[in-house]
């Protein structure tokens, strides 16, 4: 986040501040955390609860949350399914990739009141039964993986690359798995995987 | 066997999956916050806009006003912490700047205030809203700033004791047939491991509970108890799983005492999870390097003369350095050797160690200059480095453990095609791409630390290994548990392994290459005092030395052990004559030459790496070549690495599967630090301008080409018991070096300065 340099929201008066700190370099006047602007005027607090109900791996859950929380932190601090990993919650490291409806889709730029009546997959519905899916298994066998944080995202993201028809080739899968960063850089690997997994999961 | 797996050649144990696979293909492995918590507040950091000065006043009106807030805490309520010293100095801190303390600024992008919320939304809406105003002072940004200050390393950083030389440097230089000088320089990078740097403490009455990932959780247990004033015993720091480290967990980051002092405070558990971009400068990160090099040689290219100069950037109050020229000066056979490291101090937060931390700048500079150099004598690299190999250091005359530089050059040009390469630049294309091949040698040293351990068997041969190392992506699950089947004899599914808990047998940093090494050495250590227990209990005449090692196999590979038999020793009769259900053995093991107060400062959360060129009267390094071909379109100036080729040998190779892995992630490491990574400063205000994970490139998998890892077998008694030298640093050492001279291969252009991208490229 960056500040907003001299935004009149800041409840300072710049000129006043830069007479007093004469001789001191021009300098911003809020803190890197200050990026919104305060003076919109206010609509309903969004701090105050809304209900929700969210479809997740067959199920559905009524949750009380804030109005901004995202499918991400739904999933992971109220619903306490935290497969789904926050990395950047800018939607740069596909680290809580989860599919809607069947896409995939980052779960950090998603409201959760956005997702209501979608079904949402995770990483903890796809095994089935104690059963690893085709996809989980073939991440095993290829050592898809070392510290294992982006995993659930990239599974997620095969899962739906190979779906979309995205798994042709080599270079289809590089192609359109590079919306999940892994910073171990398992990447052959992970290539490797979804050539394995992509014929079992077409056979359906 | 798949590519994954390598079938395993002499001296390698067996490429069976991770350990902790399933856990992390089904979302089951839960990282530091993950855990559960009950009924936590959310904390969010404000973190300062100018990079020195001071804070004039806060106003938190506006923040207050917020729903949900509990509490906002700044350097005029914060708890008081006591100091904690520089790692470096005994202390456990990665930074001896501590926030929150007093109104000074010391660099941008500190912690200046926490939010503490019912929820994380309103944490962060809250933190948003809190007004600073400062008095600020120009900052020095980085080398050509004005205001910084230079002094030699050596004599302000307690673990940088000497500048190598050996012999008469100037005399040498000035005297030799074929001269280089040519300098070097390295950016700012920073580790971005995946998993956020996130907290959550949880108080339960006077003891302390911390979820935060660690690779080095005794460190962080100590120096938290330290900074609150408590006694150690009651932190115990949690993390089974660590979502990347490469160096930016090992030392203790000021923000965790922070958090569990409001945590006590509040009387509430808290959780924190800072943002990406905070992440750039609350933890640590590799500071940007400068380097001058200085080659004579004769015709023959046998080197007579070498100086390396290096210059780092650190903060104002911390001294830190890598000072690589320990390693760049004993590389190759030189008799007159000189150096010097010098710390360029700014107003910046304390670097830190990032995955090799003295070898990757250090050795682009000197393994670019070996290439210069071939380039001046008309020599192919691959011999220069042949001409210069040596099996005894020039700066003390100890010889190499085992070192096999050249058997790796010779089998990875070979898997290369590094025949076909013409030797002139520019001479060779492929429709609108130069096309350059080039090659450089890796090494890291072979490092050890104190570890204990405690193991659990069964009478059904189910066994329990507990030790407090960290699973940071390395296998080190797997390779401990491979460790305690093969000693004991038992099936490697009847393992279980607990580590990533300060409650646990103390084990050390997991950096520097050194876990395997030093844990497999004390699990196997336990794992033997175990099997002389039963033995005695069976064979009660016998000693353990004379017996086991022909009927358990020691130092045998495992294949052969099951081969004799698939109970070498009979568990159950032993059992029966011991008369108990339970074996149970703690130990504790050091490294040869570790000091008498080793395993006091390995409870007390100091690591004492022994190794590399710092043993006694031997040096230990692990060794590599690397070679790449890269395209340069000639219009465009794109710059693509198709492929990457490294063969490496380092000791034991525990399981070639991870091995493999990490090799490839390091190599994929270095081409990224070569024409991708660098953090961009703003000079005018001393802030990280890219630090998000779209402007801080790091590849993706688009960007990766096809690589290839060849583990040379290699045995070396001298090391430790388990025979292993760590890989996790070596394979991104060589990389910058080879990518900038096939670069030069392919354009006829020497790029001295990493990283090198297109607009770079003066085709």
């Amino acid at each position: 986040m960056s500040e907003k340099p001299g935004s009149g929201a800041s409840g300072f008066d710049r000129r006043a501040f830069m007479a007093g700190a004469a001789g001191s370099a021009l300098v911003p006047m809020a803190a890197r955390a200050a990026a919104q602007d305060a003076s919109v005027p206010a609509a309903r607090d969004p701090a105050l609860p809304v209900d929700v109900t969210l479809r997740v791996n067959g199920k559905d859950s009524r949750l009380r949350i804030d109005a901004r929380t995202t499918v991400l932190d739904a999933l992971r601090e109220h619903l306490k399914l935290t497969g789904s990993k926050k990395g950047c919650d800018h939607g740069q490291c596909g680290a809580c990739t989860v599919l809607i409806d069947d896409r995939r889709v980052v779960s950090c730029l998603t409201l959760a009141l956005a997702a209501e009546g979608q079904e949402i997959t995770t990483i903890e519905g796809l095994a089935t039964d104690d059963r690893l899916h085709p996809m989980q298994q073939a991440f095993v066998d290829n050592d898809a993986f070392q510290c294992g944080y982006c995993t659930p995202g990239q599974i997620m993201s095969a899962v739906a690359c190979v779906k979309e028809g995205h798994a042709g080739s080599e270079a289809d899968i590089r192609e359109y798995m590079s919306g999940n960063i892994c910073r171990c850089a398992a990447y052959p690997n992970i290539v490797a995987a979804v050539k394995q997994a992509a014929p079992e999961i077409m056979k359906g | 066997m798949t590519a994954a797996a390598p079938e395993p050649k002499a001296n390698m144990g067996h490429p069976v999956p991770r350990y902790d696979a399933a856990a992390k293909v089904t979302g089951r492995a839960t990282y530091a916050s993950d855990m559960p918590l009950d009924n936590p507040a959310y904390a969010f950091l404000v973190t300062s806009a100018i990079a020195k000065g001071r804070i004039d006043g806060f106003g938190l009106d506006d923040a207050k006003a917020v729903r949900g807030v509990i509490d906002i805490v700044t350097h005029e309520n914060a708890p008081k912490l006591k100091e904690s010293k520089l790692f470096s100095n005994g202390g456990y801190a990665g930074t001896t700047i501590q926030p929150l303390k007093s109104a000074d600024i010391a660099h941008d992008g500190q912690i200046i205030a926490v939010v503490i919320a019912e929820t994380y939304e309103a944490a962060r809406e809250a933190a948003n809203r809190v007004k600073v105003s400062y008095t600020a002072v120009e900052p020095s940004s980085s080398f050509d700033s004005p205001g910084t200050t230079t002094a030699a390393a050596k004599g302000q950083n307690a673990q940088f004791k000497e500048d190598p030389e050996a012999g008469d440097f100037a005399k040498a230089f000035d005297q030799a047939e074929v001269k280089l000088t040519a300098s070097y320089a390295t950016p700012t990078q920073h580790h971005n491991p995946m998993e956020l740097f996130t907290t959550s403490c949880a108080w339960m009455g006077d003891n302390l509970v911390i979820y935060e990932g660690s690779q080095y959780v005794y460190g962080l247990k100590n120096g938290v108890a330290e900074q609150l004033g408590i006694d150690a015993d009651k932190v115990r720091v949690v993390n089974p799983y660590v979502g990347g480290g490469f160096g930016s967990r090992g030392s203790m980051t000021p923000r965790t005492a922070i958090i569990a002092g409001i945590a006590k405070r509040l009387n509430r558990p808290i959780k924190l999870v800072p943002t990406r971009d905070q992440g750039f400068t609350i933890a640590t990160y590799r500071a940007e390097t400068r380097h001058e090099i200085r080659l004579g040689a004769g015709r023959d290219g046998k080197l007579m003369a070498l100086r390396h100069e290096g210059a780092e950037v650190s903060s104002r109050p911390d001294a830190y350095c890598v000072g690589g020229t320990k390693t760049t000066t004993r590389l190759y056979a030189c008799p007159n050797v000189s150096s010097l490291v010098s710390i360029v101090r700014a107003d910046r937060n304390t670097p830190g160690f990032m995955r090799s931390p003295p070898e990757v700048p250090y050795l682009f500079a000197l393994e670019s200059a070996m290439d210069e150099l071939a380039v001046k004598l008309n020599m192919d690299p691959v011999e220069l480095r042949r001409i210069n190999d040596t099996t005894v250091e020039p700066i003390g005359g100890k010889p190499y453990t085992s070192r096999s530089l050249m058997a790796c050059f010779d089998e990875a040009a070979k898997t290369f095609g590094w025949s076909q390469r013409s030797p002139q630049p520019k001479s060779m294309s492929d429709g609108d791409w130069l096309v350059g091949y080039g090659c450089a040698a890796t090494c890291y040293p072979t490092q050890m630390a104190p570890s204990a351990a405690r193991v659990r068997l069964q009478r059904d041969g189910r066994t329990r290994v507990e030790i407090a190392g960290h699973e940071i992506g390395t296998g080190a699950y797997t390779v401990i548990a491979q460790t305690a089947s093969e000693r004991l004899g038992v099936p490697l599914e009847k393992v279980a392994v607990f580590m990533g808990d300060s409650d646990l047998p103390p084990a050390p940093v997991a950096g520097g290459s050194n876990s395997t090494a030093s844990t497999c050495s004390a699990v196997m250590m336990v794992c033997d005092q175990i099997r002389q227990r039963l033995f005695k209990a069976v064979m009660p005449g016998d000693s353990l030395a004379d017996k086991a090692k022909e009927t358990v196999g020691i130092s045998q590979t495992p294949s052969t052990q099951a081969a004799k038999s698939d109970r070498p020793l009979d568990i159950e009769k032993a059992f029966d004559a011991l008369g108990v259900g339970v074996v149970e053995e703690y130990g504790e093991w050091k490294p040869e030459g570790a000091p008498l107060d080793s395993f006091k400062a390995m409870h007390s959360g100091h690591a004492r790496l022994i190794g590399g060129p710092e043993m006694k009267d031997k040096i230990a390094y692990a060794f590599g070549a690397e070679f790449v071909e890269v395209r340069v379109n000639r219009f465009t100036h794109e710059i693509r690495c198709p492929r990457l080729v490294g063969a490496f040998a380092a000791g034991r190779i525990m399981n070639p599967r991870t091995a493999r892995s990490q090799l490839m992630g390091g190599l994929i490491w270095g081409m990224s630090s070569a024409l991708l990574e660098a953090t961009e400063i703003d000079e005018r205000n001393a802030r990280y301008v890219n630090d998000n994970l779209a402007d801080y490139l790091v590849p993706v998998n688009a960007d990766v080409p096809n690589v290839e890892v060849i583990l040379l077998s290699e045995q070396d008694e001298q090391i430790n018991p388990a025979g292993v030298k760590g890989l996790g640093e070596l394979a991104n050492v060589g990389t910058n070096a080879a990518i900038c001279n096939a670069i030069y291969h392919a354009t006829g252009q020497r790029i001295r300065k990493l990283p090198v991208r297109l607009e770079n490229i003066e085709v």
